[in-house]
């Protein structure tokens, strides 16, 4: 297995965001999180990347442990992620923004924009390569984190929400993308609320609810599974839908 | 680049300012605005390039104006030889403040660097080999030319425009290389620079050390200048917040900007305390604040983002 999570909990206070969930991703999948608002999918995430110290349970790299490490440890082992809502550098050009990732595993400038020049032209920013990131709107913010966490050349990126807030034509953009950076072999996760990313990229959907895993297996399936229904729509939806309504 | 030869110009007019003139007030004008963009392109790694604003670097100033006088009154050192010493033990401050300030974010960083000034500032107040209240002297005739005491403010010119050209040369090196990108990354976010591999505290206390060095370095050249120091003049909170108003006037975070600032502000608050005289420092402290509120409320970006607005205007009505 590439990442193993086993038993984590995230405690704030007496609540727990996360309460014994596991997941395991194995080399080569795309893996979609998904799960109602406030189902602890991003917390869960958040654990993951190293952005937060899970309360309980044991995370495992590459055969790391890494459940205590700092997110630059993680970003070192091989792991990427982007955020939720983008955090580009606004000061500096789109292509500095993306030697700052280059510049993990290449310490000359020539060789860092090399990284930078090739992940541009990959994720189809190389046009907009010289102007300041400020100028960017979200779909290009998206595509910038995404393009900065390749250059750090990992073997697992996590996608945090990379494709909500974007048009429909711009989610089809998105999505060919995420393929093909799976192409080169990287092992995605990828949290989303949007069902319709899950059902045409995740080979398997694991569903959050209320800081468990309560479904996991091919995407199809999982929609389909009545915990799953329930939880997204309720008990009372649930009586709608089986009564042909919906 | 296409602005080097500017900059060639800028520094020719800079070397050759004291020559043009033989008025010893514009001449010491000269050699003050060079110390005080010498202190504020140190101030400018830590609080520009990586964007920690340090309001505490009155520390750093202190320990080296300090050192070269104390190893002078104790040792008969030339104050110049207590520069190296000044600038480890800046290093070592540095190491003490930093360590614990940066793990605080935005004003709470700044708030812990005032506070760590002002007790560095009542210590040296109290402390009977720094002279306390009454402060050091420096040597009062020069023993030899190695102790660096001139009556002209001409070699004081040249000594602090060569000490100024290495930093602002190191500066850009750092600027071009892995370390320029990963402080610019971490003053546009501390989580997204650790995301990607930016290792966020080693980084700000590299760029920490760089700066209190050379700000130390900056209170030495000082003393050798001036040759008395007290609490106030080395280690008052003034000192720091020059630096602060210096460099985000020129354009913290860009390589001149430090410079330009000095040059804007040094001569106007030379002019103001020669009208007012020795009731001028509640003036300075007028015209620094309206100087702050200026910037922030018009150009955040400094003198230097003003600078670049033209240009980029200028090239697209020529286009």
């Amino acid at each position: 297995m590439l990442l193993e999570a086993r038993g984590i909990i995230m405690a704030f206070g007496a609540f727990r965001a996360v309460d014994g969930a596991d997941l395991d991703v194995a080399e080569g999948e795309i893996i979609g999180l998904i799960g109602p608002n406030g189902a602890g999918k991003s917390t869960f995430f958040n654990c993951l990347a190293g952005d937060a110290q899970p309360t309980a349970g044991t995370i495992r790299f590459r055969g790391q442990d890494v459940t205590r490490a700092t997110p630059e440890a993680h970003a070192r082992l091989g792991m990427a992620r982007s955020f939720q809502v983008p955090v580009t550098f606004e000061d500096m050009t789109v292509a500095q923004n993306v030697m700052v990732g280059a510049f993990l595993r290449h310490g000359h400038r020539a060789a860092a924009r090399r990284v930078a020049d090739e992940v541009l032209a990959f994720t189809g920013l190389d046009q907009l390569a010289d102007t300041p990131a400020r100028s960017l709107g979200t779909p290009g913010r998206k595509r910038l984190e995404i393009a900065r966490a390749l250059a750090t050349e990992p073997q697992l990126l996590l996608l945090d929400e990379a494709l909500a807030g974007l048009t429909p034509a711009e989610v089809r953009l998105a999505i060919a993308l995420v393929r093909r950076i799976k192409a080169r072999g990287i092992t995605i996760v990828i949290v989303e609320h949007i069902m319709e990313v899950i059902l045409s990229l995740a080979e398997r959907a694991v569903v959050f609810h209320q800081g468990k895993v309560i479904a996991a297996g091919a995407p199809r399936a999982v929609v389909d599974d009545p915990a799953v229904v329930t939880a997204y729509l309720g008990h009372h939806m649930k009586r709608v839908r089986r009564g042909g309504v919906g | 680049m296409k602005q080097w030869p500017l900059v060639l110009l800028g520094f020719v007019a800079i070397a050759a300012w004291p020559l043009l003139t033989d008025d010893v007030f514009l001449q010491r004008l000269g050699a003050l605005v060079l110390l005080a963009a010498i202190s504020a392109s140190a101030w400018n790694l830590i609080g520009g390039y990586a964007g920690q604003v340090s309001i505490g670097h009155s520390v750093y100033f202190g320990a080296g104006a300090y050192a070269s006088l104390v190893l002078y009154t104790q040792l008969g050192w030339p104050p110049i030889a207590g520069a190296p010493v000044g600038m480890l033990v800046a290093m070592a401050l540095a190491a003490v403040v930093g360590t614990p300030t940066f793990r605080l974010r935005g004003h709470y960083f700044s708030m812990a660097t005032i506070a760590a000034a002002e007790l560095a500032r009542i210590l040296v107040a109290n402390w009977k080999l720094l002279g306390a209240a009454v402060g050091l002297m420096g040597p009062p005739v020069p023993r030899s030319v190695v102790d660096l005491s001139f009556i002209s403010p001409v070699p004081y010119h040249y000594l602090f425009l060569a000490v100024l050209v290495v930093l602002l040369g190191l500066t850009w090196q750092m600027q071009r290389s892995r370390m320029g990108y990963y402080l610019a990354a971490i003053r546009g976010g501390d989580r997204a620079a650790r995301s990607l591999g930016v290792p966020v505290l080693r980084y700000k206390l590299y760029a920490l050390l760089l700066s209190a060095a050379f700000t130390s370095l900056a209170g030495s050249l000082y003393v050798v200048m001036v040759g008395f120091i007290d609490p106030d003049s080395a280690l008052g909170i003034l000192i720091s917040v020059k630096m602060v108003i210096v460099a985000a006037l020129g354009g913290s975070g860009t390589l001149f900007g430090p410079l330009i600032g000095a040059i804007i502000l040094v001569p106007l608050e030379e002019t103001t305390n020669a009208v007012f005289g020795g009731s001028g420092t509640g003036v300075t402290y007028i015209v620094y604040g309206a100087i702050i509120v200026l910037i922030a409320r018009f150009r955040p970006g400094g003198v230097a983002d003003l600078w670049r607005s033209i240009t980029v205007r200028m090239a697209r009505r020529a286009a």
